[in-house]
């Protein structure tokens, strides 16, 4: 009963969070494919890359509110600053903080520590420098109910994710699987070692890597930003959110980030249809245990080599 | 296996990491002893960091100015210094905070805390401690019936804030169904839970739900727009009812909203938008100081402070502090904590906002509710409850 009223509306904003989460997860799970390890400062890339599209917007839009082409040309600019920034943190982010102990060999909990260690740096940084008060972006366009469909009405702002995460992800899937570069990732995804003997150079492709999952994360970061706000810790609450995904979908598994992400999304806006909203996350993360439960490597599997 | 057991540690680890994040503390010093004559602290402890900080900073600047006025004037047996304590405005960052300032033997009283949860997990250790805490702003009901021996506060609880804003919703808005929604926090369940069955007893139809702050109010907005309410109420703080806001807009919803004292800052207008934000109407048990004739030179010396306009509870801190400093000037130049924390007991100072004085629980006599509304992106004050329900 409750589930059918609101349906399709629930559906339709739990996509439009959906396909943000899963451009996050392909961070983790790219990250996680080529080193084994969780980048926990992912989600300060995404932070990052929504500070850069808010400056650069702030920079650009005046006060009136852009319509037609101009909104999307804002949008585009926003969404590209948001990649490069968040590409180029994630490229500092494993010069910095990981290529060092990969260099010693350091343990697998050694990476944790310095992951959380840089996560928490660049959410204070932030927090010194643009302050701790959550920024509303610009309006970049009047958002209203684009067109309705089975009686939901879809707004502007879920059209914008969803085109913008939508072509980044084809884009992202045809990279790692036709691309000399994708070849690269697959190859040290699948084995290392192997891959070097093959002439594959790994601190090249773990740098690109990080960059591609940088892009993608900072772009998401700008998109969130658009349509919440921006703040320094903005990237925890999705960060986990993206992660929990990149697990429900088989963590290592582009498609898989995608799979969870969407599902994710979906399941947290059509549980609060349900039951009182503060059951929101248990509802989401309960489904999570529970997949994992029957199939412990996610939806898809784990492996990026194999499946992609 | 290691990588598997690192991922099961990974997540309570991060969860950890981020609640050390917010650890951080800021304090400013005062100026140092004068002529021999001892120096005692007054303190603040609220939010200075953190989605809410905005409230705090209100308070922060205001204890800040009253007690740089106090050494100035020249008068004092003794000389005071200011310092603050961050707690973030949650309950678990109250307890550091609070012992922070017990450990620091010169601090005589403390303003604050200044959020409800954050105060009912202080209180304890500032009665263990004698130490007077004065909050300007911590509004739950409950806080003056736990036995707190050194808790007062300057404003009325929820119970008169709650009611009389149902009234208004009732009375005024003239709504028959109301969606109230509080944020689960301390704060906002003690107001809602104030609201709803006074809306109840109004002939009002209220339809409940708690929602834990998010950033993704879009479900939620949905949600209410399929209820087709007459009017939406929020209880809870600023930055959460700013997305809400946000989402209700978006979600097409275009009836009154409503929000509580937690949520009339001008940080609000910033963070929904102006066009979203304007007709916004607010509760508070607190004066506009920067309308107040009464106010106005304390109006005017903040802002030559701070290069801003008071906020919400800004006056309130300020009297606050006046009170207690009215306080420690009869106990002569070397009072102790007791001995504060008994003569507030029997305070009667006229400050800005209203007459300071307490009943023996510590809450302050008179529940003057205000009513503000958002008009072209400014909040302002429409008028008292008293007038505006007839």
């Amino acid at each position: 009963m409750c589930l059918t009223h609101n349906f399709w509306q629930l559906t339709i904003s739990g996509l439009s969070d959906g396909f943000l989460y899963a451009l996050i997860a392909l961070g983790y799970t790219l990250v996680y494919g080529v080193l084994q390890l969780i980048n926990f400062a992912h989600s300060e890339v995404f932070m990052a890359g929504g500070f850069g599209g808010l400056f650069a917007i702030q920079a650009v839009v005046g006060d009136k509110t852009p319509h037609g082409i101009t909104s999307v040309m804002f949008v585009l600019l926003g969404v590209v600053v948001g990649a490069i920034v968040g590409g180029a943190v994630a490229f500092v982010l494993e010069r910095v903080a990981y290529r060092p102990l990969r260099r010693r060999h350091a343990p697998k909990l050694a990476f944790l520590i310095s992951a959380i260690g840089a996560s928490l740096f660049l959410v204070n940084i932030a927090g010194k420098e643009f302050g701790r008060q959550a920024i509303p972006m610009p309006d970049l366009y009047t958002n209203g109910t684009v067109f309705s469909i089975f009686g939901a009405d879809v707004q502007t702002n879920y059209v914008v994710v969803a085109i913008a995460a939508a072509v980044m992800l084809v884009f992202l899937d045809r990279l790692v699987a036709k691309t000399r570069l994708g070849q690269g990732i697959r190859a040290v995804a699948q084995d290392a070692d192997t891959a070097s003997l093959m002439g594959v150079n790994i601190d090249r492709v773990i740098s690109q890597t990080f960059v591609i999952g940088g892009l993608l994360g900072g772009a998401a970061g700008f998109l969130f930003g658009l349509v919440f706000n921006v703040q320094n810790n903005m990237g925890f609450i999705p960060g986990v959110k993206a992660f929990t995904a990149a697990v429900l979908g088989g963590i290592g598994n582009i498609r898989g980030a995608v799979l969870g992400g969407l599902l994710l999304g979906v399941v947290e806006n059509l549980g609060v249809s349900c039951v009182e909203s503060a059951w929101r996350d248990v509802i989401a993360f309960g489904i999570l245990v529970l997949v994992l439960l029957f199939r412990p490597t996610g939806l898809l599997g784990e492996r990026l080599g194999r499946s992609a | 296996m290691e990588i598997k057991t690192m991922v099961r540690a990974a997540v309570p680890l991060a969860l950890g990491a981020v609640v050390l994040a917010g650890c951080s503390s800021s304090s400013s010093g005062g100026t140092g002893n004068g002529g021999g004559k001892k120096t005692f602290a007054i303190a603040y402890q609220g939010p200075l960091s953190g989605d809410n900080a905005q409230l705090g900073i209100n308070m922060d600047n205001a204890v800040k100015l009253a007690v740089k006025q106090a050494n100035d004037k020249g008068d004092l047996p003794f000389t005071l210094k200011f310092v603050d304590a961050d707690d973030q405005g949650t309950p678990d960052g109250g307890p550091p905070a609070a012992q922070k300032l017990i450990g620091e033997s010169d601090v005589i009283a403390v303003i604050g805390p200044a959020f409800s949860g954050a105060t009912k997990a202080s209180e304890p250790l500032f009665s263990q401690a004698h130490l007077l805490s004065v909050s300007p702003s911590a509004t739950n009901p409950n806080l003056t019936s736990l036995g707190f021996s050194t808790f007062f506060r300057v404003v009325p609880p929820d119970d008169a804030q709650g009611k009389e804003a149902a009234n208004y919703l009732a009375k005024v808005v003239k709504a028959k169904k109301v969606y109230s929604v509080d944020d689960k926090s301390e704060y906002g369940v003690g107001l809602s839970g104030v609201l709803e069955p006074q809306l109840k007893t109004d002939g009002v139809t209220v339809i409940h739900d708690g929602i834990p702050p998010t950033k993704d109010y879009s479900a939620e907005a949905q949600k209410v727009k399929g209820a087709n309410p007459d009017a939406v109420y929020y209880s809870g703080y600023y930055a959460d009812f700013a997305l809400f806001t946000k989402a209700l807009k978006a979600a097409g919803y275009k009836g009154p909203l409503m929000g509580g004292d937690g949520d009339k800052d001008t940080q609000y207008v910033v963070q929904a938008g102006a066009a979203n934000a304007e007709g916004t109407l607010f509760s508070c048990p607190c004066s506009d100081a920067t309308v107040d004739p009464k106010a106005k030179d304390f109006a005017a010396a903040y802002k030559a402070e701070y290069n801003a306009d008071p906020g919400t509870y800004s006056p309130e801190s300020y009297d606050a502090t006046n009170a207690v400093i009215s306080v420690l000037k009869g106990l002569g130049a070397n009072p102790t904590r007791q001995q504060v924390a008994d003569a507030f007991k029997t305070v009667d100072f006229q400050g800005l906002t209203k007459e300071i004085k307490f009943a023996p629980n510590g809450e302050v006599a008179g529940t003057t509710i205000f009513i503000y509304q958002v008009k072209a992106g400014k909040i302002v004050v429409v008028g008292t409850t008293a007038d505006l329900i007839k």
